[in-house]
């Protein structure tokens, strides 16, 4: 099978999404995990003019910085569509057409590589009970996986 | 006032000032979205359109340019990624007003979409091509089709478009051509076929005898008229021109038609060939028929089977065999396994033919021996001689 690989930035004007990266996990407090949406990770404060910044993690701040990436990513959105007249005319096409669509590009990422930092403030009680969950972030050894892609195709339908 | 800033609120953070990092309303899985890490020279291509992924469910994926193949490969990280869409991305921020919830402030928000769990890579890999040879060679043209031309819609499954093709061998369309073409394929009513020895065989010594009958030159051979009597002898005009195609060079558009010269080389292959698909044969026997079958004006030369015949001494007799590079597998593992079951031992000048077409990104010739041979050297001016490692 063939999946289009389809872009409708034309080559010019592709979205720049952006990556903050921290090592290891950010967990949130069991009763939130489920609705994780709207829920706020942490403040990405840049101190000054040098592409340093610090992420402040409930009661965690680290340190990072601004990295361009070696090669670029591009985001790509899977699409789905029933195509009727392919459904007809395809032996066995009783799986849905699959097109990949280009929906962004990523140049550059925050990364985070230090332990953190603990903080005490009095502001951060507070801070964290408005921001309704205390979040942890849990480090562990970083290490990459490299495996190969048994079916990509295949998990694409 | 929306506040479900994206990507811009982290890009363009100025100094001295700080954003809300926060889980977007939409926070989810997202196994949708995926990030392809790729050659910045390939961004033109796939912003372009020009990419495709190929492959059956039960193989690992390639992502193919016009001209190349690429095996994709997830690389996994331990680390959490937040991925961060721009605000108007209308694909993951649908109902910008959710964000106007009463829990965040009008303060400047990234929003996290997707925690990626890792990449895909790319890496230059040659086409799987050696498919498209097991895909055509399970049904070759023959005097039958020639027969059934018109009985053939019936059994078309079995038979394969360019779009079949393309859906089933993981090569980027110029390989899939250059395969199509080192095969001898022809298109035949819409499908891609390789043609029977036996049939190519019949046609080639109708051409000859016909070039013998009318006169013909050999380095001038008139397209239409070689194919109209062809043609009377009852082959198929596709065929016809097929095998000026495969025996032949077009040297010439005249104002009469094209007009096309056989290639020695070619047409004396082709009847070595056949000598030897019934078997091994003493050298003089071998070289006593072969030189009676080519046509006049042809010079049979033992080099020009360089991939194609290896010969061994029995005794004193030196025998010759068919042995050919393109009936070997592509792959430089499998390629040299078949070698070193052939022989134990090589001789470079016999090994070269045999490995010269090897095409690996990244990895020369030499470095191919390195990795699948052993180099034995008994004197320093011997000639080195390889083994299986």
């Amino acid at each position: 099978m063939e999946i289009k690989v389809k872009c409708s930035c034309g080559g010019d004007t592709c979205p720049e999404w952006a990556i903050v990266e921290v090592q290891g996990v950010v967990e949130a407090q069991p009763s939130f995990q489920d609705h994780l949406q709207n829920l706020e990770i942490g403040q990405l404060c840049r101190p000054s003019s040098q592409e340093n910044y610090t992420f402040t993690v409930g009661y965690h701040e680290l340190t990072g910085s601004k990295v361009p990436l070696k090669k670029p990513l591009l985001v790509l959105k899977k699409i789905k569509y029933m195509d009727v007249d392919q459904t007809q005319t395809q032996t066995g096409a009783d799986s849905p057409s699959v097109e990949l669509q280009v929906v962004g590009i990523i140049r550059h990422r925050i990364l985070f590589k230090t332990r953190p930092k603990a903080i005490i403030s009095s502001k951060l009680p507070f801070f964290a009970i408005i921001s309704i969950a205390v979040l942890l972030i849990h480090i562990h050894l970083s290490f990459c996986q490299v495996f190969l892609c048994k079916d990509i195709v295949h998990s694409l339908d | 006032m929306p506040n479900c800033y994206g990507a811009e609120a982290i890009l363009n953070i100025q100094p001295g000032s700080s954003t809300t990092v926060a889980f977007h309303p939409l926070f989810a899985p997202h196994d949708d979205l995926i990030l392809l890490e790729l050659d910045e020279k390939l961004l033109p291509e796939v912003l372009h359109q020009r990419v495709t992924l190929r492959g059956q469910p039960d193989e690992d994926a390639v992502l193919c340019t016009q001209s190349k193949t690429y095996a994709v490969k997830f690389v996994g990280t331990s680390n959490s990624v937040f991925l961060i869409p721009p605000s108007d991305d209308s694909a993951s921020c649908e109902n910008p007003q959710i964000c106007d919830g009463k829990d965040l402030n009008q303060q400047v928000v990234a929003s996290v979409i997707k925690v990626a769990t890792g990449n895909l890579e790319l890496v230059e890999v040659p086409p799987r091509i050696d498919k498209l040879k097991f895909l055509l060679s399970e049904n070759p043209y023959s005097s039958e089709d020639a027969f059934m031309m018109d009985e053939m819609e019936e059994t078309k499954t079995r038979f394969y478009k360019w779009d079949d093709l393309v859906d089933r061998v993981q090569a980027s369309d110029d390989e899939l051509r250059a395969g199509l073409r080192a095969l001898s394929a022809v298109e035949i009513g819409g499908y891609w076929r390789i043609v029977h020895e036996n049939y190519m065989d019949m046609i080639l010594r109708m051409l000859l005898h016909n070039s013998v009958l009318n006169d013909w030159s050999l380095n001038a051979l008139n397209e239409d008229e070689v194919v109209d009597v062809l043609v009377s002898d009852g082959f198929p005009s596709i065929l016809a021109r097929h095998c000026l195609y495969v025996y032949g060079d077009k040297v010439d558009e005249g104002v009469s038609g094209s007009m096309w010269r056989l290639d020695e080389r070619r047409v004396c292959m082709h009847f070595a060939r056949a000598i030897l698909r019934e078997g091994k044969r003493k050298m003089e026997s071998f070289m006593e028929e072969w030189t009676r079958k080519i046509p006049d004006g042809m010079q049979a030369n033992f080099d020009m089977l360089e991939g194609e015949v290896l010969t061994e001494k029995l005794g004193v007799e030196t025998w010759v065999h068919a042995f050919s590079v393109s009936s070997l597998p592509s792959s430089p593992s499998q390629r040299f396994s078949m070698l070193f079951r052939e022989r134990s031992k090589w001789e470079w000048k016999d090994l070269e033919p045999y490995i010269r077409d090897l095409n690996v990104p990244g990895l020369s010739l030499e470095g191919l021996l390195l990795k699948y041979t052993r180099r034995a050297q008994p004197t320093a001016d011997a000639e080195p001689v390889f083994s299986a490692r």
